[in-house]
């Protein structure tokens, strides 16, 4: 397997992570809207 | 090697946990009900339920355990633990689905199995998990002690005593509501921890290049994708391993009941990335460390991720790192001490003790009073040091032993109590024979042993096929599985124990279940009744709670 691929076998990972958290900030906020709206708490 | 001052350790940790605590303070209640305290309202948000779920599958070990099999695998040794690990969270949803619709009010898995078989399945789940989450409750906090101490003058026992007491302070009153609150912080903590370290450690260590001239220090299997050793000796025996928490533990089974019912599908596969994006990154950390010819201090791979920390990242990226880990061991105590005060009010108190009549007042008292207790005995056990591996290994044969028989008794209406309690006694014990090699693995026996684990594998395969494709492709894709491993497994499985001993596990509880089940004259179940027996352990509830 060439540099570049495992280069990138290595980096996947953290950039996947990004993308979770951006997925859960995201959807925080639209959790927090909900719940302000609805009057009731996240949990 | 960098360490901490002990004030500086001193300031982080309470600062970790004097800010946790006063995030509960936001969704504190002066009278908090039983409901809330064991499952939160059931209708937890999408952010909330992906993150709590990933942060509780996250503990400490999984750092360590991922990085070493990095190290000792090569290539692809962080895969055989994270995606493994990953795999199961998702494998779990369809079959969450269906628990929430058979008893939309429950609160612990033991709970629906009173409402299905009776007493003996409840407390046979109910007893593993307490026993289980009281040996996580204490992995977690040793992990606590061994990171203050490697990293900080302070001592283990130190260490093991701040994060028992900061995590109680914050679980204590809230319950569950306050262990899902707070794993969205320290989920946050791990990912950016992850985003960041795993880069900066791969490009100090020389970035490509490192490939270039790291691969020599790499044995042939170490080298390949596809390495037969790394797959026998890791990922298979872990694939089974979690297959089993992952049905077994209360933990998980506490989320798929809070979390709102059309959410737990995209809640669970944010989970399965989340957790296997995190999880395999750092465990890449022992790859690198393989690749640069790091050599562990003092020969423990448990070290390897402080070490590499400490010796590559500058002081704030430390920092970092320690509040990374003491997150994920958080996230999972808080979420064993939820668990086990959920169990204990509802199947010992609530079932047992109340006979169904609980006092709701009193019922959250004895919630707080476990998570006291058992904080108490996993400080002590940690700091004792005490060799409890043999009671992990009959704990995970117990959870080995009822998967097919909780989901069989989930989907079949004629499965008895008889077959449930049967199979698990018979498959644990026939577990016990095979791990501990109280019969000489050779001959006929060993043939026995490797048809029973062969049997196990078409289950594990066939019940993943079930959950997501329907009966018919569960039944055949797992035959098929268990006839073409026939030619590999009989004579090959009894070089791997640990393998042959889990999977036999799976094997005779799904043989002995499916035997007694098909030979029973006794009328079908009705399902229906599952939510209607849950629901009368609840009446009692709202009437007395207007009293609060």
């Amino acid at each position: 397997m060439s540099t570049f691929w495992l280069t990138a076998y290595v980096l996947i990972w953290p950039l996947i992570a990004s993308g979770v958290f951006l997925t859960l900030c995201v959807a925080l906020i639209i959790d927090m809207r909900a719940a302000k709206k609805s009057g009731k708490s996240l949990v | 090697m960098f360490q901490f001052s002990t004030t500086s350790a001193m300031i982080i940790l309470f600062a970790f946990y004097g800010l946790t605590f006063l995030l509960t303070l936001r969704i504190g209640r002066r009278q908090e009900n039983a409901d809330s305290y064991m499952v939160s309202s059931g209708s937890v948000g999408f952010s909330m339920s992906a993150a709590s779920m990933t942060a509780t599958w996250i503990w400490a070990a999984s750092f360590y355990a991922a990085a070493s099999s990095g190290y000792k695998y090569g290539l692809s040794g962080a895969i055989h633990y994270g995606l493994w690990g990953a795999l199961m969270i998702l494998f779990i949803y369809p079959f969450g689905r269906r628990f929430r619709k058979l008893a939309p009010d429950a609160h612990t898995l033991a709970e629906i199995m009173h409402a299905r078989h009776g007493s003996a399945s409840q407390l046979m789940l109910a007893g593993s998990n307490v026993v289980g989450s009281v040996i996580s409750l204490m992995v977690n906090f040793t992990a606590a002690g061994a990171l203050v101490d490697i990293l900080s003058p302070l001592s283990f026992v130190q260490g093991v005593l701040i994060a028992g007491v900061g995590v109680l302070s914050y679980t204590f009153w809230s319950g569950f509501r306050s262990s899902v609150f707070t794993d969205f912080g320290q989920l946050i903590a791990m990912v950016v921890a992850a985003v960041i370290i795993i880069p900066i450690i791969f490009f100090k260590l020389g970035g490509p290049e490192l490939f270039e001239v790291g691969m020599v220090n790499l044995t042939p299997e170490q080298a390949s994708f596809y390495s037969p050793t790394a797959i026998l000796e890791q990922g298979a025996p872990f694939f089974v391993a979690v297959l089993a928490y992952a049905i077994g533990n209360q933990t998980i089974a506490q989320r798929l009941f809070a979390v709102r019912e059309d959410l737990i599908k995209p809640s669970f596969i944010t989970a399965t990335i989340g957790y296997g994006s995190i999880v395999i990154g750092l465990g890449m950390l022992g790859l690198l460390a393989l690749l640069a010819g790091v050599e562990p201090i003092n020969g423990d791979l448990n070290n390897l991720i402080p070490q590499m920390a400490a010796t590559y990242l500058s002081p704030i990226m430390v920092v970092l790192l320690f509040v990374m880990i003491i997150g994920s061991l958080s996230s999972t105590a808080d979420s064993d001490l939820s668990a086990l005060s959920s169990i204990v009010m509802t199947d010992i108190y609530g079932k047992q003790i109340s006979k169904n009549k609980p006092n709701p007042t009193t019922m959250v008292w004895v919630g707080r009073m476990t998570m006291v207790t058992a904080t108490t005995l996993g400080v002590i056990f940690a700091s004792l040091k005490l060799d409890i591996l043999s009671m992990l290994i009959f704990v995970g044969a117990l959870w080995g032993a009822i998967v097919f028989p909780v989901i069989a008794s989930l989907y079949w209406s004629r499965v008895t109590n008889l077959a449930f309690t049967s199979s698990v006694i018979i498959a644990f014990l026939l577990f016990v024979v095979a791990r501990f090699e109280l019969l000489a693995m050779t001959g006929v026996v060993a043939v026995f042993f490797e048809i029973l684990a062969t049997i196990g594998a078409a289950v594990v395969i066939g019940l993943m096929s079930f959950g997501f494709f329907g009966r018919r492709a569960g039944l055949v894709i797992g035959a098929l599985f268990g006839i073409f491993l026939s030619f590999y497994s009989i004579g090959f499985l009894r070089d791997y124990i640990v393998l042959l001993a889990s999977l036999t596990a799976y094997g005779a509880s799904a043989f002995v279940c499916t035997l007694l089940t098909i030979t029973s004259k006794k009328p079908p179940f009705e399902f229906k009744t599952i939510d209607e027996r849950v629901v009368e352990f609840h009446a009692e509830q709202p009437q007395t709670m207007e009293n609060l």
